[in-house]
């Protein structure tokens, strides 16, 4: 088998950047709520807080960790597997992401050593302020990044000369046509990945009837932004979802399993197909009738366009696409769903009660991770073939680096990668587990505040999770 | 203005910075190896964790500003460095993580310690290693890589990566001078004898190595002939006095001494390199991106700079003086 280097270098890349996301995901929803929940300690001095905010601190300094150490990678791997994509994109992506190292990246290390070690040393006032520079810090990085990302998805304000590639106008780079809806979108996604994480983590100590306080305290906290999160989010999402169907017609065409050029109305919205590219055309379709045409069209007889409207050789891959989006649009509506029944419950004042709900909120859990995935899935797969949407192809743009070599280090990093996410999986449960013993490697990780305050100090909590 | 030129000097100072820095912190994880006793491994991560992450950002910012101002030179050096930027970025990754792992981990502390030692040391073979690479020169065609991945597996590389090796064992060594109490001291003072004579030694062989292969940096010697001898001069002064050093001397002289060393090792290194980006082949301005490009980069550079500066001087200060005994938190 003749190995194609240009597949190797994506399918690394895209292992790769896949891994990488789901961390800042994490740290950019557990950053700013770490600060809520801090800046809640200062003002109500209720240790309570003091003690979500280690709890969760721990968990949030893991994933940190791997998001650092992951994203050193993407910065080479341009180079690495994409040195053409890095050679025409770097004058106009290179300075954004050289700003996010600036302003973001040196911001975040910096005050995280005294967020995770400080307190002792700086008092609570500056270690809030370290907090709260953590967390700026991930949202500045979030908007350069989804800045350089965007200007791959509808690139603006460049000129190119016989294949090289000048900025004209920084403004237009900058504040690319998709960049102001596809940034909110991201936060918002990370945002609610958190309140899912901190919700099911109460929830389940709740229903194992431990730890109440601590456990009331998330559920309602997480519930809170969940629900608020979510109604946001639906409506964000349908901006980035008209902006895309404007500059990138086929990707959300291949999002919706439609492939004629334009539909005989009105058209059905599709919940399975299994589509079959070759013939430009689904072997099986499974969906509900007109409910196309209402969603996407907003009227009963609106004609919806189809993937045949793009050349054949500059498709995306409709399988991929479809089910990615499908994916997030469910699970969208799950937590929408989820917000809507702990309104409900919270009216009844049944919210920490209703084991069904509380079961739910567990399940939920990782919710906002595999969501946050597929979009990015739908995003990345929906751009093929191109890198540079309009501009450059992916298979021009790949490195010239033997395939030997690229399989070899893609095995490397499957290894590599399945040691941290096997780590961070089994030391995140032990943390969680109600009342695990042996609390030494907790102590030496999170540091206990010295309490100044007498009355405080009698009220010393129970330490949860170690 | 001459853009370019102030780009390259970004790129050279953010590399200087990141040596220095990590490379005390990459040492500091090399003797990790050597350490048998618990206690002290868990003083020694300590001296290090809180500011492991800025020191490790300088390479990022490195690696991008080179993306963003000179786009050509990035796409075709880390093709040709492939697999030792893969095994260093992978070996980075396995120490990154276990200073949040090994502290949660209970039973298997030794394991990540010695994955942490071990990623420590490859990460600076890996680095030694590109560098011999720059020296032995890189082949390029077109304004892309032209040879092969495996081009780094030469004598040079490997005799440039174990001098790194040690280079960083002597500013570990020299930090924990600086950071540790009576108990490290000793150690420390034990590793500084070994590794400081190594590097020397080994320093000189590869720079003398690097000019019997490579014509260019034999031209270079030549034409700045008086400038690296001084620079010679300085160094083996300063390595001199390093290994002379009586155990029990002032805290701060063998991290400075050490901070001395790499110092002069870098200026030798940017005077045998200018004017090329891509040794030997490629020049600064013909690398470069256009103005609109290394101008943003430049004013971003030089607006932000000197606050990260700041407030990374600032995240040192907190933690300055001795490393406590029993961590930060206690």
């Amino acid at each position: 088998m003749r190995l194609d280097p240009s597949i190797l270098a994506r399918i690394q890349f895209a292992f790769t950047v896949s891994f990488h996301i789901i961390f800042p995901t994490m740290s950019i929803g557990l950053a700013s709520f770490l600060a809520v929940i801090e800046a809640l300690w200062l003002k109500t001095k209720n240790p309570i807080y003091l003690q979500i905010y280690r709890f969760w601190l721990n968990i949030f300094a893991m994933g940190f960790g791997i998001g650092v150490v992951t994203g050193i990678v993407l910065s080479f791997e341009f180079g690495l597997g994409f040195a053409r994509f890095a050679q025409m994109a770097g004058p106009a992506i290179g300075p954004l992401i050289a700003l996010e190292v600036l302003t973001a990246f040196f911001l975040e290390a910096g005050f995280l050593g005294i967020m995770l070690f400080g307190l002792n040393r700086v008092g609570s006032k500056l270690h809030f302020f370290a907090t709260c520079m953590v967390a700026l810090g991930t949202l500045l990085s979030a908007s350069w990044i989804l800045s350089a990302n965007s200007w791959m998805q509808t690139p603006a304000g460049v000129a190119i000369h016989d294949g090289q590639l000048t900025v004209v106008n920084w403004r237009h780079v900058l504040m690319n046509p998709s960049w102001p809806y596809r940034l909110p979108h991201m936060l918002t996604a990370a945002y609610l990945t958190a309140s899912f994480m901190v919700a099911g983590v109460g929830a389940w100590y709740l229903l194992r009837d431990k730890h109440q306080d601590f456990a009331r305290r998330t559920v309602a906290l997480g519930t809170t932004f969940a629900t608020v999160l979510i109604a946001g989010q639906v409506f964000i999402g349908d901006i980035v979802y008209g902006t895309m169907l404007k500059h990138q017609p086929s990707k959300m065409q291949a999002a919706e399993g439609f492939w004629e050029k334009q539909s005989q109305s009105p058209a059905p919205y599709y919940w399975f197909i299994i589509p079959d590219q070759e013939n430009q055309r689904n072997r099986f379709a499974l969906g509900t009738p007109v409910l196309g045409s209402i969603w996407l069209t907003h009227s009963l007889k609106g004609r919806v366009e189809g993937l045949k409207n793009t050349p054949r050789e500059l498709q995306p891959r409709m399988a991929l696409v479809f089910f990615a989006f499908r994916i997030m649009y469910c699970l969208a509506m799950l937590m929408f769903a989820v917000g809507v029944a702990s309104l409900w419950l919270r009216f009844r004042g049944t919210l920490f009660k209703s084991r069904r709900f509380l079961w739910m909120l567990v399940f939920m859990t990782p919710s906002g991770i595999i969501a946050t995935l597929a979009g990015w899935y739908v995003a990345e797969t929906g751009r093929q073939p191109w890198v540079i949407y309009g501009i450059l192809r992916t298979v021009d743009a790949v490195s010239p680096v033997p395939a030997q070599a690229l399989l070899s280090t893609l095995i490397a990093f499957v290894c590599v990668y399945a040691v941290f996410i096997t780590a961070f999986l089994i030391f995140t449960l032990r943390i969680i587990r109600p009342r695990a013993c042996g609390s030494s490697g907790l102590r030496r990780s999170v540091w206990f505040y010295k309490e100044r305050i007498p009355a405080v100090r009698a009220r010393q909590p129970e330490t949860i999770g170690g | 203005m001459d853009l370019p030129l102030l780009s390259a000097s970004f790129v050279a100072f953010a590399l200087t910075l990141y040596v220095i820095l990590d490379g005390f912190d990459l040492g500091v994880g090399i003797l990790l190896l050597f350490q048998p006793a618990k206690a002290s491994r868990d003083h020694m991560v300590d001296s290090i964790a809180p500011t492991w992450d800025g020191n490790e950002t300088w390479i990022i910012m490195a690696g991008v500003t080179l993306l963003a101002a000179f786009p050509i030179a990035y796409s075709i050096l880390l093709p040709a460095f492939y697999l030792p930027v893969i095994l260093m970025l992978l070996a980075l990754g396995f120490r990154g993580v276990t200073f949040e792992f090994r502290v949660q981990s209970k039973g298997h502390r030794r394991a990540w310690d010695v994955a942490f030692g071990v990623g420590s040391l490859v990460a600076a073979l890996m680095q030694g290693l590109i560098l011999g690479g720059l020296m032995q020169g890189v082949t390029v065609q077109d304004r892309h890589f032209a040879g092969s991945v495996l081009d780094i597996f030469h004598p040079l590389p490997i005799i440039s990566g174990i001098t790194l090796l040690f280079g960083y064992a002597v500013l570990g060594a020299g930090w924990l001078k600086l950071k540790s109490n009576m108990s490290l001291q000793h150690f420390a003072s034990g590793s500084l004898r070994v590794s400081a004579p190594a590097f020397a030694v080994l320093f000189g062989i590869a720079c003398i190595y690097a000019a019997r292969i490579q014509p260019c940096v034999r031209a270079q010697w030549a034409s700045h002939g008086i400038a690296l001898a001084c620079l010679v001069g300085l160094f083996a002064i300063a390595a001199g006095t390093l290994t002379t050093l009586p155990e029990k001397n002032r805290n701060v002289l063998p991290f400075s001494l050490g901070l001395l060393l790499f110092l002069v090792g870098i200026a030798g290194t940017a005077l045998i390199v200018f004017p090329e980006i891509v040794p030997f082949s490629v020049s600064v301005w013909d690398a470069a991106s256009s103005s609109t490009s290394q101008g943003l980069v430049i004013i971003g550079a030089a607006c932000v700079t000197p606050v990260v500066l700041a407030y990374s001087a600032f995240a040192y200060w907190i933690f300055r003086g001795k490393t406590p005994e029993n961590g930060w938190e206690a």
